[in-house]
This record gives structure tokens, sequence and C-alpha cells, in this order.
């Protein structure tokens, strides 16, 4: 027990420890260069992004992914409703995981989250973005879940928090997009400096989008996935 | 021949070796592992943002879903040992006495019944490795070892001393019966020696079969059958425990005893 108190954080700063250290040196700023990528190199370069399918879904396609954002959102609101408990109804039993999961997930969780970040702050200059980054974030949270119960995750990170910033959220997109109109520009116009390729802070409003998106998947995900737990997949 | 093309010629035989899998857990394993090849011929044909995105959601979260889902669509798996009357084969399903009532325990919780038949001696192990959730057939109230829980009495029954009449004193002092019923009906019929201690729905199982001459003396004291289920499924006794007092009630129980063991 004592020692499983020491190695398995020790373990998961290790694993962080070399991630961070990978993406220190190896992945910062080292997606596909924009002028590799010729039809589009123009609208990348315009907002000062490397990754150029970021600058496409975030930038010229603004609309469509928010539409999908929108339709993800109603999504999660149906599986809400759906699979609402009924009053007096008690959530479908948890069942006890052995020690070998537990550990597993102690040990991955960091090292999960943190790549679930990098994924969605680096939308804009490596592979990936808000999506991806909430999926994977998402993946550790399901890890935990799986390993001590669904109830006791959902307890310890406050269901009606998590609700609240999910809207919130979905609130700060439709703001961020509408932001310019009041200027007196067409909305989605990129109000943010584009800032020099291949720098954390760049891309315009790119990286906002990413992370308000990353935050929405991981918090929509997640309720999906404790509402189809509770319910053992039963309507 | 190119990695891509290598990638790609491997994708249907996974996915029809995954879709063939008899066990579910396989089967979604098998799709997990093509996800993630999926996601590198994606990578390698230049989409990186795409392969992050089909790794994160084909080969993680669609796989834990289906994996939870498993664990989750019940089963209620019962290790049990063959005692006629209480659990045994008919016409190649089980019936019996326990049978019936762990049916309605099942039910309640929206669980289909599984029992599996074992020797006597392996139902106490398998339910405390976690093979199974209940251990039944005939197993006496107070019985039980470290690490299980007995749920409450549902038949109250008797301990009987049983010798073969009239044969010499070799076989001892009677010791409690741990084996199969069907070598013990066996080793009657064949008039070997026998001094068991037998509760009393084994004993009728012998007297029915075997028609051997026996000497039975009852024991002393209170005993019952009861299921044993392991300490740590807490939320199982607690059902098992309110279904059986339920069925004890209502009469049900009494019902199934007349009709399994006469």
């Amino acid at each position: 027990m004592k020692t499983t108190r020491i190695v398995v954080p020790a373990a998961a700063c290790a694993l962080v420890g070399a991630f961070c250290a990978i993406a220190w040196h190896g992945l910062d700023g080292a997606g596909p260069n924009a002028a590799d990528v010729s039809p589009w190199i123009e609208s990348a370069e315009a907002l000062g992004a490397r990754n150029v399918v970021s600058s496409i879904i975030l930038g010229v396609r603004i609309l469509d992914t928010l539409v999908e954002i929108l339709v993800f959102t109603v999504a999660v609101l149906g599986v809400r409703y759906f699979l609402e408990l009924p009053h007096g109804r008690a959530a479908a039993e948890e069942i006890p995981e052995s020690r070998l999961v537990g550990v597993s997930a102690a040990i991955l969780l960091p090292l999960i989250v943190v790549i679930g970040t990098y994924v969605t702050i680096y939308g804009h200059l490596s592979p990936g973005g808000g999506f991806s980054g909430g999926a994977i974030t998402a993946t550790g949270l399901l890890l935990v879940a799986a390993a001590v119960g669904a109830e006791r995750v959902g307890a310890r990170f406050h269901e009606g928090a998590f609700e609240r910033v999910e809207w919130g959220a979905l609130a700060a997109l439709l703001v961020l997009a509408l932001l310019p109109v009041p200027f007196g520009k067409a909305p989605f116009t990129d109000l943010l400096p584009a800032g020099a390729a291949g720098r954390l802070l760049s891309g315009g409003t790119i990286l906002p989008y990413n992370l308000l998106i990353g935050t929405k998947v991981l918090l929509g995900t997640w309720v999906i996935i404790h509402h189809f737990l509770r319910h053992r997949g039963e309507i | 021949m190119n990695g891509v093309a290598v990638l790609l010629a491997l994708l249907p035989p996974i996915a029809v070796l995954a879709l063939f899998q008899h066990r579910r857990i396989l089967a979604v394993l098998g799709m997990s592992v093509f996800s993630l090849l999926l996601a590198a011929v994606f990578l390698f044909a230049g989409a990186p943002d795409v392969a992050i995105t089909e790794a994160a959601i084909g080969a993680a979260l669609s796989t834990f879903v289906y994996v939870l889902a498993i664990r989750r669509s019940g089963r209620l798996v019962v290790a049990a040992c063959d005692v006629p009357g209480l659990v045994h084969e008919e016409r190649g399903t089980v019936a019996g006495l326990e049978v019936d009532l762990l049916e309605r325990v099942a039910r309640s919780a929206g669980l289909e019944l599984v029992v599996q038949l074992m020797p006597p001696d392996e139902v106490l192990a398998a339910v405390r490795r976690g093979d199974a959730d209940v251990g039944a057939g005939g197993l006496l109230a107070g019985d039980e070892a470290a690490g299980l829980c007995t749920a409450p009495v549902h038949l109250r029954t008797a301990q009987f001393a049983v010798r073969r009449r009239g044969a010499r004193d070799d076989a001892g002092a009677p010791h409690p019966f741990r084996g199969e019923m069907s070598d013990l009906i066996g080793s009657a019929r064949r008039g070997e020696p026998l001094a068991v201690e037998l509760d009393l729905a084994r004993l009728l199982a012998l007297v029915r079969s075997s028609a051997a001459n026996l000497d039975v003396t009852r024991k002393p004291g209170e005993f019952g059958y009861a299921f044993v289920v392991a300490e740590r499924q807490r939320d199982l006794l607690r059902r098992l425990t309110a279904e059986v007092n339920l069925l004890l009630r209502d009469g049900s129980v009494e019902g199934w005893a007349g009709r399994h063991l006469g």
C-alpha cells in the first residue's frame, strides 16, 4: 500500500515530465509548414496558423464548426432529457473494479489530461484542436469513472458546476462569433491579431475557439457517458 | 508496397476477425485495434488531425463505452453444486428450488440468470475469486469461509448422520459430505461403506435413488440453506436479502419446496 502511494504519483509525474520534454524539444511549432500545403497557404498565413486544417475549420469555415457544436449540444441535451432518472429510482449499482485498473488510472490520468490540454492549446500549430483534445481528456475522466465508479467522479466534480461551465462555453463561443458586429464588421471576422506563425499566441481567434470547443466537448462527452452509465443503456 | 497499403490490407481481416468473435469483449477490442490501424492510415496519408480524432474517439472513447456497457449488461452468475431438488440438471436446463428463487432475484434486478454447475468444493472458491456472483446448491448458513457472507436462510433443513444399516463400523465416524451427489449415490448402490453427514435435500436424494438400507440419526441443532456472496458485493447481498425475505413472506418458497422436494 505504502509503495503504491509513492510509486503511482512518481510514475504519473515521470510520464507527464517525459511528455513535456518531448513536446518542448520536438513538437513545439513543428506542424507542417503552411508553405508546403499550397492551396490553403494564403488563408492559413493570413491567420498566422501553422495547422492548415485549423485555419480552415476555425477560420473561413467557422460557421460550419459552430453549427456542428450546436448539433453536439442538442445531442447532449437529448441524452440529458431522455435519460433523466425518475424520482425514487436509484442509479444502476456500481461494479467495483480491480486494483489493476485503479492503479493504471492513477498513473495515466495526469498524462491523458496533459496530452488532451496540449492538443487543444496547440491546435493552431500542430495537429489536433478542441474536438480531439476534448475527446482525449474525456477519455481520461472515463478511465477514472471505470476505476472508482462514475457516481463518485460525478460527485467529486459537482455535476451542477459542470453544466454551468458547459453552457458558459457555448455562450462564450456565440459571443466570440458575434463580437465583431458591434464594431461594424461582419460576424466571424477575426478581431485578434494574427501574430507570428509558429508562436503559441498566434492564429487570431483560433486559440480561444479551440479552448472553448475543447471545454464544451469534454463536458458534453462526460455528460453523455455518465448518463449512459447510470442507466445501463436502458431507457 | 508502401506502409499505407499494408495497413489498408490489414483492415478487412481485422474487421472480419472482430465480427466473428464469440466473446463480446474480444469483438470490442478487435474494433479498437481496427480504429487504431485506421488512425495510422490517416496519419500516413497526411491527415494527422483526422488521425488524432479517430484514435481518441474510435479507439479510446467508443471502446470504453462498449466495455462499460458489456460490464453492465447484466448477468447474475451463480456457481452451484448439484443437489437434486435444490439445483439439478433437468432435460438440459437447470431446475430446482434455489434456481426458481434466484431466477426471481435476477428478474427483479433486470439480470439474466446463468447457473454454472461445479463440484461443491469449487463453489466457494469461484465466488471468492469473483468468477461467480452467488454460490448456491444446498450451502448451509454458518458454513461460509473468510471473505464471504451468507444471505438469510431461505429453507430450514436438518443434518443427519447416515450409515449403512448392519454394516461393520469400518467407515469411521460420520463426516460432513463435501463431494458430488452422483458419487455418493453410486457408492451407495455398489454397497460400499457409508458414514456421512447429509442435509435433508441430499438425504432425500440418496434415499430415493439408491434404495440402500440406511441408519439415519438426526443431529441436534438448527440448520438452514442460504446463498453465499462475496463480502465486497454489498449491493447484491442487500438485494438478495430483500428478495429472499419477500419470497418467504408471500409463500413462494413454500410452494417451490413442495414442488421440487416433495
